[in-house]
């Protein structure tokens, strides 16, 4: 069955500085029996300068857009329309003065209806204004106006307005203005006619924020269902790197991401998290546990299988860390775990490789060095060579490390030290390559190693060194890890489960939920069965005369059974 | 590393204060001296197993930098005066492997003392999950949060924000505002109209003849290129490239050097011959008024720079819109009688300079039209301006057509008003008028859109 996919990606696919290119890249070569649309949104001019990726045959079409910049449309809008804006742009800012969507912890009853009306009032106020926006040709111009602002002014200083939005001042005012008008630009954008994003199958966003948007506007006029991957939480994202202003624009805009976000939980058709810690936020804001499947990030195991399938190559000896140099991953607390282990087992050695990221890493590079020349000082075999620190800093690429799989084989343990961590990629490769690990209980660790490796609590050098020492001291034990670690990556973590996963997913989320789409003939009544079950086969071969219409109107309820048609069986093919 | 999918979540490296300091010791030693029944459950269940893993994995968290405060940096007296029972986990899962640390001493409120640690993040929190974000940047997990008798981090977050105190009385502090500052790059280019233009007047005064002619299109040509780069920069610099409106400016400029001679001559029956330059002859040329135009560019932008400061400092002052409104105004209308001062000085001395005479209403008209259309556009308003400089300079236009169209025979009708307009007030009424009404009209636009809020938001916020 031939799927046709609206991939909706969000500054990465196709573009070559892309953030999440690579996997987007491998699910669309992955999935070559599907047709692929590609919907991008630009977050840069450069971005846009350096160009995309070469595409696989299976993208039919690219289309993008500049996230960066809106040119005034010049769209002026008459007496009725301003009025249109004004309504639905008060409800948004309305509902966001209101206070966020995340504050669900706790709510029973009346509370609980209360934040589903106001998430209701949400969404309507933003379907308005991506209506008006379709009926007048463009909102960027609206969403700049004084008219905008004072609505913003009044929503702040309405009764029952959060205590920090009624402080809000004339600039933070305007701050959230500009913000909104930043938000809200997918709005503007002529992807939603039926040649367009009404045409797809299905909408996949590749990440939730902007990306999201144009797949609810979607399924708002079209129907199409949507599916959101999220790899790492836009809302935690957006909290992380809000800008330092004041408390009324800080709160008002976590309430907009909030707000997004839990619209796009609703609307989603599945919601497919990277790991248990996405999921988890996702929960937090609002995602029906039902939606949820947890799709794993895929990597290239192909790299590490001659490393992983000998695990005997390696020096019995060694420790090994790998990844980016920099002060979150506390080498410092790996190198006096190492003093410990010393103690116990002289002859060990440590190789810490990797390069350090910017100027910071730089820093702590050479704190680390320095830390560790004075802990450990050279040693040599006897009195007449030259000696070695037990502790070597390398980097890939260097003639004792050609590759990233070298470096893994080149220790009996890999050492994972974070305190703070996201997806722990370095410990997926080191599962790959078939080592026991050892490794920080930070972010994903635990339920990325499951039970095939060690893990012990954060900067704790004392525990970390016990572990490393336990398994130095018993090869045996090493191998299983090893062997079950692998076998677990190899069972988790592969392009092809990824791949796999999101294959079934389409064909989940087409089977359950599909677009139905009416075909009207020349006197503008509906044809029915115009596009039967056998249209999705590959390539075209029936000619298009009639208009295909998207069929818009309410959602109806996710889940429920869906008729294949609704139409009376009459005779009307074409 | 190798999938891209590493800066996707990356958590940001911790920026808060992240382990103890002196402060904090001090607020230990006073505070918590009596802990709550709660405490040793909180630390029989920090101190539990070091290394409890078989391969099972997780382990507990002894960590908890909160808890393990300095033990021995607490004043002798202090730590005496604990009960003995904070110092005695009994948990039987603590089985493997050497203590650590001695006894740990904690206050009575762990959660207290981790708000403590990450107190920047409370008080900058908006809402509890923008602390359960930052718990989690850095490092705290929810078996970190179970050592706080949380369920997860959520949850910790959720008190964590209700125990923050919230004094309303000690505002945000709005950062000082970021004002536009007087570049050199186009002081300097403002002066250049100026300066080009009077060396094309003294071109003229010069030369005579063919030369005279070739000084004055390559005066006129260097002025507007001139112009042209003034206006691409500084305060007076549109948002978008492009200049809508140049030929009607340079038709309203070119009637102030020529329109009131030809409109005299044209009144008198001529002109007979193309004007030579000369400032008694029958079709003169009024220079004095362009060089002062010209000239006025670097008033005018200071006066546009004046403006945009002043505004941008009231923005971040006013709390209503409705306030900035009311206060913006008197600056506008102050930048606007500036830069018409600072013209009317520039003609007197150009006349005087010059000796020519006076031209005071129809360029002051025209000085200020020009401003404040340069003005509305730089904030993006470009649609009246253009209508009202087109309304401008066809009225102008129409008063000539009308002179020369009399000339037909039975249209001698057409010429009435305009004749008894110049034979009342002589020719400077037409420009007055047209300039005079345009500038009004466009003063009160700018009185109701320059002093929106909107109009001077900085376009790079996002």
């Amino acid at each position: 069955m031939l799927v046709r996919i609206g991939l909706i990606a969000e500054g990465g696919y196709p573009y070559v500085s892309g953030d999440a290119r690579l996997w987007c890249d491998r699910l669309v070569r992955g999935l070559g029996q599907h047709e692929f649309d590609v919907y991008a949104l630009s977050r840069s001019e450069r971005q846009e300068d350096e160009g995309w990726v070469p595409l696989p045959p299976q993208v039919s079409r690219v289309r993008t857009a500049p996230l960066w910049a809106a040119e005034d449309d010049g769209v002026v809008y008459g007496r009725r329309a301003r009025r249109r804006f004004a309504e639905c742009y008060g409800e948004l800012v309305g509902t966001l003065c209101a206070g966020g969507a995340t504050d669900l912890s706790g709510v029973s009853g009346a509370a609980e209806h209360a934040s589903a009306t106001e998430a209701d009032r949400f969404g309507n106020a933003l379907y308005g204004l991506a209506e008006l926006a379709r009926d007048e040709g463009g909102l960027v111009g609206a969403l700049r106006s004084e008219a905008a602002v004072r609505a913003l002014e009044r929503a702040c200083r309405a009764r029952g307005a959060l205590r920090t939005a009624r402080e809000a001042r004339v600039p933070d005012l305007l701050a959230v203005a500009a913000h909104l008008e930043h938000a809200l630009r997918p709005l503007s954008l002529d992807w939603y006619e039926d040649d367009g994003l009404g045409s797809v199958d299905l909408c996949h966003a590749t990440s939730g924020g902007a990306a999201a948007l144009p797949g609810l506007l979607a399924h708002h006029f079209s129907g199409v269902p949507l599916l959101l991957t999220e790899y790492g939480v836009r809302l935690r994202t957006h909290y992380l790197a809000a800008p330092d202003s004041s408390p009324a624009v800080r709160s008002l805009l976590a309430a907009l991401h909030g707000r997004l976000a839990a619209e796009a939980y609703s609307r989603a058709a599945l919601i497919t998290p990277g790991n248990g810690h996405a999921r988890r936020w996702q929960e937090r804001c609002g995602a029906d546990r039902a939606k949820l499947r947890t799709v794993y990030p895929g990597m290239d195991a192909s790299r590490f299988a001659e490393v992983g399938e000998a695990p005997e190559c390696a020096e019995p000896d060694s420790l090994v860390w790998v990844g980016r140099i920099e002060p979150a991953k506390d080498i410092v607390s790996l190198l006096h775990a190492f003093a410990e282990v010393r103690k116990e087992e002289p002859k060990t050695r440590l190789r810490i490789v990797g390069a350090p990221s910017g100027a910071e890493g730089e820093a702590y590079l050479g704190h680390c060095r320095a830390l560790a020349a004075q802990l450990f000082p050279d040693e040599a075999e006897g009195p007449h060579t030259v000696g070695h620190n037990p502790v070597s800093f390398e980097e890939i690429g260097g003639p004792e490390i050609p590759t990233l799989a070298d470096a893994y084989a080149s220790g009996a343990v890999a050492v994972l030290s974070s305190v703070v961590e996201g997806f722990p990629i370095g410990l997926v490769e080191a599962m790959f390559s078939g080592r026991a690990t050892v490794s920080t209980d930070v972010g994903a660790v635990v339920e990325v190693i499951g039970g095939t490796g060690l893990v012990v609590p954060p900067r704790n050098p004392r525990a970390l060194a016990e572990a490393c020492v336990a398994l130095l001291r018993d090869p045996e034990r090493r191998e299983r890890l090893g062997a079950a670690a692998r076998a677990r990556a190899l069972e988790l973590f592969t392009v092809e489960q990824n791949v796999a996963a999101f294959h079934g997913i389409y064909l989940e989320i087409v089977s359950r939920t599909p677009v139905r789409r009416l075909v009207l003939d020349e006197a503008g009544d509906p044809l029915p069965f115009a596009v039967p079950a056998e249209a999705h086969v590959p390539g075209r071969w029936t000619e298009r005369t009639s208009r295909l219409v998207a069929r818009g109107g309410p959602a109806r309820p996710p889940g429920a059974p869906v008729r294949a048609t609704a139409l009376p069986a009459t005779e009307g093919a074409r | 590393m190798s999938s891209g999918l590493g800066g996707l979540d990356r958590p940001g490296a911790p920026i808060s204060p992240g382990a103890w300091d002196e402060r904090s010791e001090e607020w230990l030693s006073t505070e918590g001296a009596v802990p709550k029944a709660a405490a040793g459950d909180v630390l029989e269940a920090a101190e539990g197993d070091v290394l409890g893993t078989q391969e099972a994995g997780v382990s507990g968290m002894a960590e908890a930098g909160v808890l393990e405060a300095a033990a021995g940096s607490v004043p002798e007296g202090v730590a005496d005066s604990r009960p003995a029972t904070v110092d005695a986990p009994t948990s039987d899962r603590r089985t493997t492997g050497p203590r650590p640390a001695p006894a740990r001493r904690t206050g009575a409120d762990p959660v207290k003392a981790l708000m403590h640690r990450h107190r920047a993040l409370c008080e900058r929190a908006v809402d509890p999950l923008e602390i359960a974000a930052g718990l989690e940047a850095h490092g705290i997990t929810d078996r970190t949060a179970a050592r706080f008798l949380h369920r997860d981090v959520f949850s910790l977050a959720e008190e964590m924000y209700a125990r923050v105190p919230r004094d309303s009385d000690a505002p945000h502090s709005p950062r000082p505002p970021d004002t536009p500052r007087a570049r050199a790059d186009w002081i300097l280019l403002t002066l250049l109209p100026g300066a080009l233009c009077t060396a094309a007047v003294f071109a003229l005064h010069l030369t005579q003849g063919r030369s005279r002619l070739i000084a004055a299109v390559a005066g006129a040509l260097a002025v507007a290129l001139a112009l042209r780069a003034a206006l691409s920069r500084g305060p007076l610099a549109g948002r978008d490239r492009g200049h809508p409106c140049a030929t009607r400016i340079t038709w309203l400029v070119a009637y102030a050097l020529l329109g009131d001679g030809l409109l005299q001559a044209a009144a008198a029956g001529g002109p007979d011959a193309p004007p030579d330059g000369a400032a008694d002859a029958p079709w003169p040329f009024a220079t004095a008024p362009v060089l002062a135009l010209t000239l006025s560019c670097v008033p005018a932008a200071w006066c546009a720079h004046l403006l945009a400061v002043r505004a941008r400092r009231k923005l971040s002052s006013s709390r209503a819109l409705q306030e900035f409104a009311t206060s913006a105004k008197p600056l506008l209308l102050g930048a606007f009688a500036l830069y018409l001062g600072a013209l009317t000085a520039l003609l007197t001395l150009t006349t005087t300079a010059l000796d020519e005479p006076s031209a005071y209403p129809q360029t002051l008209a025209l000085g200020g039209l020009l401003f404040l259309a340069r003005l509305l556009t730089t904030h993006g308003f470009t649609h009246a301006p253009a209508l009202v400089l087109t309304a401008a300079a066809s009225a102008e236009a129409t008063a000539l057509a009308a002179l020369f169209a009399a000339r037909l025979p039975g249209c001698a009708w057409l010429a009435t008003p305009v004749e008894t307009l110049i034979g009342t007030w002589g020719p400077a009424a037409i420009p007055t008028a047209a300039c005079g009404t345009a500038a009004l009209t466009l003063l009160l636009h700018a009185t109701r859109t320059l002093t929106r809020a909107s109009a001077h938001a900085t376009r790079d916020q996002s």
